[in-house]
Order: structure tokens, then C-alpha cells, then sequence
């Protein structure tokens, strides 16, 4: 029997949160009351987001729609989105829609992988162009100290903009606790093949992992 | 195994299997290793024909030399190597250098199987191998070369052990040291790492090797990293390690598996990995050598802070932006030692950090005050002194030469700089350097880094102080 499986999206927030593990508040509604109903009980703003198990990259399917003020944007987007989909897309499978609180702050990355040769390997970086065109991000071996965790995070070229950032403030110790928890995590789930935590959004002392993939084997 | 290896590497006797007189043979210069490098123990050439080898008598086989062969170095034949590997085992030979190639490193299938076969042998003997496909080693501390470069013997005898995944990177930074004058207590290649491998050699060099303060490694790519990272981690903070690697393009498929596929690969891990268990990271065979002299020659350094003394503003300022560029900043010297400084120099030249030592180059004595002064500046952690060559300060050298003999050891670490045409200051250049505290490297850019590199090494707990 293979038991290998991806968790996606909402399940794979909720596999997080059982685990003690920071992420936005997120839900999934299967129509339009649902989803003005779970946006005014999370408060607004909120983003929308496709969710459906054959669809890994969000965005590219036009799936995600954010800032969303009110009971009647909701409404219309949660349509929008949907009437999208299901045009362009017959063939997929559709959950829903997530409903997510609205991420706020910085964008990180933290990704996990067993390596053939390292085996469990933890890496943190920065989010969009930062992880993607410079590369800037840091491996450790899993499990970590909270010295390693300060060490990933002094050693990203974009050390400086976590540091002092353009606008509001960044507690790094939280950060360094949120990789502690992970390395934690990933002891405890030997199951789990890879992680792909993009992105965890952080503020100040506020920390959540805004989605996710993992791959248990 | 790592038990083992101290008496392998203090051998009271070796035979040396293959040994010839033949030029073309390695044996040839493995002999010429050990007799050219004066060793003092008792040497059996084998050699199938039982001609006298180097002046000495030789053995038609190992079997039959006398009993109490520490070490074999073992330079015949791939075909041959099992056999006398036995040999070794009944004889109770305590560790062997296996110098003949042939084995796992090459594409034939063949040599795979020959390896898995001795590996076995070794097994049976619990005998530890360095190689195969090594050129051996040479222990200075204890006066052996047991390799097939008997000019390794000209290396300075000091406290860097430099461990290599491979022989050309020994090599090339084996010279370097001759030239830069690194003292170096142990150099070997480990080849193919049948039974010992890094992590044995690093337990053996922390445990069982005082003579060795500074331990450098040049890494190539492991089936089982974890191994050497975990030695290395249990070690932490009790000698300090420097690290080479080599290998670092990226793997694409590895790379791959992350997010969208453009984020770096295994050399990243390493990177990671190396920092993670106190590892010192170095990029280039210069910063190597450097480092792993200066951390031999001098203390730790206890701050961040430096003085940069320089005879010439430009060797200064250079130096200066370089000592930024390592982590390091200029030290802001105490008003008592900026006075003695001032009292020194006159008002034409910076008399702050970096200090312009122009105007006085011509005096040595002044010279010496101006360093004493940095020495005792209680905000300053460490020293780059720069002296280039001039017709009018000749004496220079030689007198600083004069005053290191009565002077030190240095609480701090100074690195020094002394350019001269070939023929000048050569001499002096060898009386003062490495010792004391006090280490001579080629460029300012270069001393900045090295001393960047103590003060890495002291933020990652890789030094007691």
C-alpha cells in the first residue's frame, strides 16, 4: 500500500495547528453564506483561496483574492472565484473556497526535506524575490539548538531588512522559537517527507503560517 | 579504531613493502621519505628480489622481516594488496599505509570488489588502513614521512594538523605552508577511507594528539556526512576546526525539490551543517593556509576591535576596509594611548586608527613604542602591523627582530605584514614569524581575514578563552 500523501491547504494548515504549530485562522466554506459567515467570525479583512486537491500553485490558477473588507466582497469574490475555476478548469476537483484571516508583516519561507545525505534538513529564508531570484537562505540539519535558529537567521544576506524594516518591527526571537517548533515538529513526525511553508507571515510578536504543503510517506 | 591510530602515527619501526630503487616506483620515494627525513626508527625495505634498497637490506617479504613492525607502507600492485594485508594482520602489525590506487575510486567494477575484499581483511585484523590511494602521511611532532613526498619534510614543526579527502589539495597547501612558514604537526590525505576516515582522525587528533592545536580539514563530498558532523560536534570548543569544501556547484535536482525549484543545493547544507556543529568555514586554499597558521600562532582574540599600524597610509587603508569586510571594526584607542601615540608621531599624519606610522618609518624604536601602545590599549582585541619596504627603513625588520626576541608572548593576536624585494628581510621574516603570537602573512587583505576568522571562531564557541 503507498501511503504517500500531500496535505494541502486547509488540511494541511489544520495538521499544523493540531500539532501546536502557529497559522492563520483559516476554514473552508462550501458556499457563499459559509464563507461571509466564517469572514465576520474571524473578523474582516480576509483573503479568499481556491482550494481543491489538484491545484498546488494557487495564484496561477487566478485562485486567490485578498484584502477583502466587507460581507459583500466576500460574496462576490467567493462567486468570482469559483465561476473562474470552474470555466477554465472543468476537469479539477473543487473543495471549496478557504477563507484565511489577511496575513500581515514580513514573508518567510521554512522549508524540510530528508536528504539522502544529510537525512532531516530544516531551511529558512525570506519570502518572494529574496528566496527566489538571490537564493539567500540557510540550511541546518534537523534537530537545531536555538543557537543554530539565531545563526540561520544572522547569516541571510537580508539579515539587515528583518532587522530594521521599512515599516513596523520584527520580534526575531519569535522566529527563532517558530524554527525551534519545527525542528520539534519534524522529530516527532518522522512520517513527514517534506514541508514547503510558503509563506509564514510575521509582525512584530505574531507569527502564522499562511499555507502550506507537506508530504507524508 | 581512533585508539589505534596514536601508535600508527608513531611508528618505532616501518617496513616499507614495495620499497625499490628503482626512481619510477613509488616505493622508491616512499624510502626516500623516511630516510631523507631523518627518521630515527627502523626501517625494512621488502622487496621481492631481497636486493639492498636504499643502501639498506631488504626483505624477500614482509613475512619475513623482524617482529614488531609498527607500520607497513604499502606501495606494490592492486593484485598484491590482500595477500600482504594478511601478512600484516599475522604479523600484528599495528596500522598500515596503503599508499596503491586501483580500488572503489575507479570506474572498473573491479576495483570495488578488491575494496570490499580488504576492507574485510581489515576487519579480521581490526587493522587500520589510511588510503587506499593515498600518498600517506607525515607526522612532524614525531619525525616521520611516511609518504611518497619526501619534501613534506621541509615543513615547520608546529601545531596544524591538515587533513585532506585528497592528495593534490595536500599538495598544494603543503608547499603553500613550506613557503608561509605554517607549522604543522601532522599532514596526510585520507584517500578512499576504507577504516579511517574523518571522523576517527578527529577523535584521535583531539584525544590523543596534544602536539596538534589547530585541526584543518579540506572535504570533498561523504556517503555519510553525519559521521564527521557528529565527531565534529562532540568535539565542539575543544581545538579549534577550520573546513575546506570542495564541490560546491549546485545540484540542480536536489535544488529542485524546494518551492519553485530555484533554491540552492547540497553545498548550502553543508554550509549549514559545517556552522552547525562549530566548524570554521573557509573559501579558498589562501584562506586556509592563513587561517590555520594564525589560529596556530596566535592567542584568540577576545573582541572584535583592531589597531591597524601601518608604515604607509595605503597599506592602512586597504587593510582597514578589509578588516570591515571580515566582521571586524577599527578600535577607538583610550585617551592615554592616543596621547603616547600623539607624543610619537607628529601632527602630519592620522594619528587615530588606522595609524599612519610614515612619519617616523625610519625609527624603529618608534616603531616598537607605537605597537607597545596598541598592545596595551585595553579597548584594542588584536593587531594588523604593516611594514613595506623602503631604502630609508631598512633596519626595520632587523630591529624588530631584536625586540621579538625579548618581547611576548603576545595576550594579543598581532598579524603582520613585512613586503620586501626578494633577498630583503628574508631572514627576519623567518626569526620573527609564527611565533610568540605574532604571525606574518602575505597581503593586509589577507591578515584582516584571518583575523576576522579568530574572531568567527571565538563568536562560535570554537575557542576556549
Amino acid at each position: 500500500m503507498n501511503m504517500e500523501r500531500l496535505l494541502l491547504g486547509v488540511e494541511a494548515l489544520a495538521f499544523l495547528e493540531e500539532n501546536g504549530l502557529p497559522v492563520l485562522k483559516s476554514s473552508l466554506a462550501r458556499n457563499e453564506n459559509e464563507a461571509v459567515s466564517q469572514a465576520s467570525k474571524m473578523g474582516f479583512p480576509v483573503a479568499l483561496k481556491i482550494s481543491s486537491p489538484d491545484v498546488v500553485h494557487k495564484t496561477e490558477t487566478g485562485g486567490v483574492m485578498v484584502a477583502l473588507k466587507d460581507e459583500g466582497e466576500v460574496r462576490w469574490a467567493f462567486k468570482e472565484i469559483v465561476d473562474v475555476f470552474t470555466a477554465d478548469f472543468p476537469a479539477k476537483r473543487l473543495d471549496g473556497v478557504m477563507v484565511q484571516e489577511l496575513g500581515k508583516g514580513f514573508e518567510l519561507i521554512v522549508g524540510t526535506r530528508k536528504d539522502p545525505q544529510f537525512g532531516p534538513v530544516l531551511m529558512f529564508g525570506l519570502g518572494g524575490i529574496f528566496a527566489e531570484a538571490m537564493k539567500d537562505v540557510a540550511f541546518r540539519l534537523v534537530p537545531i539548538e536555538s543557537r543554530d535558529a539565531k545563526e540561520m537567521i544572522e547569516e541571510l544576506k537580508g539579515y539587515a531588512a528583518l532587522k530594521n524594516p521599512r515599516k513596523g518591527t520584527i520580534d526575531l526571537p519569535t522566529i527563532e522559537k517558530f524554527l525551534m517548533q519545527i525542528s520539534k515538529f519534524l522529530e516527532k513526525h518522522a512520517e513527514i517527507q517534506e514541508m514547503d511553508l510558503n509563506p509564514v507571515f510575521v509582525a512584530s510578536k505574531d507569527i502564522g503560517v499562511c499555507d502550506a504543503r507537506i508530504r507524508l510517506g | 579504531m581512533y585508539r589505534k591510530l596514536k601508535e600508527v602515527f608513531s611508528p618505532q619501526s616501518v617496513a616499507v613493502v614495495g620499497a625499490s630503487n628503482s626512481f619510477d616506483k613509488l616505493g622508491y620515494h616512499v624510502m626516500k621519505s623516511l630516510v631523507q627525513g631523518n627518521y630515527k626508527g627502523q626501517i625494512f625495505p621488502v622487496n621481492p628480489k631481497g636486493e639492498t634498497v636504499w643502501g639498506m637490506r631488504s626483505y624477500t617479504s614482509l613475512k619475513e622481516t623482524p617482529d614488531g613492525v609498527d607500520l607497513a607502507v604499502i606501495a606494490v600492485p592492486a593484485s598484491h594488496v590482500s595477500e600482504i594485508l594478511h601478512q600484516c594482520g599475522q604479523k600484528r602489525v599495528k596500522g598500515v599505509v596503503l599508499i596503491t590506487a586501483g580500488f572503489r575510486e575507479i570506474e572498473d567494477v573491479k576495483g570495488e570488489v578488491l575494496e570490499k575484499e580488504i576492507g574485510k581483511i581489515a576487519e579480521q585484523y581490526e587493522l587500520p588502513i589510511i588510503g587506499p590511494n593515498t600518498f600517506g602521511f607525515i607526522n612532524l611532532t614525531f619525525g616521520v614521512n611516511a609518504s611518497f613526498t619526501p619534501e613534506f619534510s621541509l615543513l615547520k614543526k608546529g601545531g596544524v594538523a591538515l587533513i585532506s579527502q585528497s592528495g593534490g589539495i595536500c599538495h598544494l597547501c603543503g608547499f603553500m605552508a613550506i613557503k608561509q612558514r605554517m607549522g604543522v604537526s601532522k599532514l596526510m590525505s585520507l584517500g578512499n577511507r576504507l577504516n579511517v576516515g574523518f571522523p576517527e582522525v578527529l577523535k584521535h587528533l583531539v584525544e590523543d594528539d596534544e602536539a596538534t592545536r589547530v585541526i584543518a580539514l579540506y572535504i570533498e563530498g561523504l556517503d555519510e556526512p553525519r559521521g564527521l558532523l557528529d565527531a565534529a560536534a562532540s568535539l565542539r570548543g575543544r581545538k579549534p576546526i577550520i573546513a575546506y569544501k570542495g564541490g560546491k556547484s549546485e545540484k540542480g535536482d536536489s535544488a529542485s525539490r524546494f518551492h519553485t525549484g530555484s533554491l540552492a543545493g547540497d553545498y548550502k547544507i553543508w554550509k549549514g551543517a559545517l556552522s552547525q556543529v562549530g566548524i570554521l568555514e573557509v573559501t579558498s586554499s589562501e584562506e586556509f593556509v592563513d587561517t590555520a597558521k594564525v589560529f596556530d600562532a596566535c592567542p584568540p582574540i577576545k573582541g572584535p576591535n583592531v589597531a591597524v599600524l601601518s608604515g604607509q597610509a595605503g597599506p592602512g587603508l586597504i587593510a582597514s576596509d578589509a578588516v570591515e569586510q571580515a566582521g571586524l571594526k577599527l578600535a577607538r584607542f583610550a585617551p592615554g594611548t592616543q596621547e603616547r601615540i600623539n607624543r610619537i608621531l607628529p601632527p602630519i599624519a592620522i594619528r587615530t586608527n588606522p595609524v599612519d606610522m610614515g612619519p617616523t618609518w625610519y625609527n624603529s624604536k618608534n616603531i616598537i613604542d607605537i605597537l607597545e601602545a596598541a598592545l596595551e590599549d585595553e579597548g584594542t582585541h588584536g593587531i594588523i602591523f604593516l611594514a613595506v619596504f623602503a631604502s630609508a627603513n631598512v633596519n626595520l625588520a632587523k630591529e624588530m627582530e631584536e625586540y621579538m626576541k625579548g618581547a611576548g608572548p603576545f595576550e594579543k593576536p598581532v598579524v603582520a605584514c613585512f613586503n620586501a624585494p626578494p633577498g630583503i628581510w628574508d631572514n627576519e621574516i623567518i626569526g620573527m614569524d609564527a611565533g610568540k603570537g605574532f604571525a606574518i602573512l602575505p597581503t593586509p587583505e589577507r591578515a584582516a581575514k584571518a583575523m576576522g576568522n579568530l574572531w568567527r571562531a571565538n563568536l562560535a564557541g570554537r575557542f576556549k578563552i
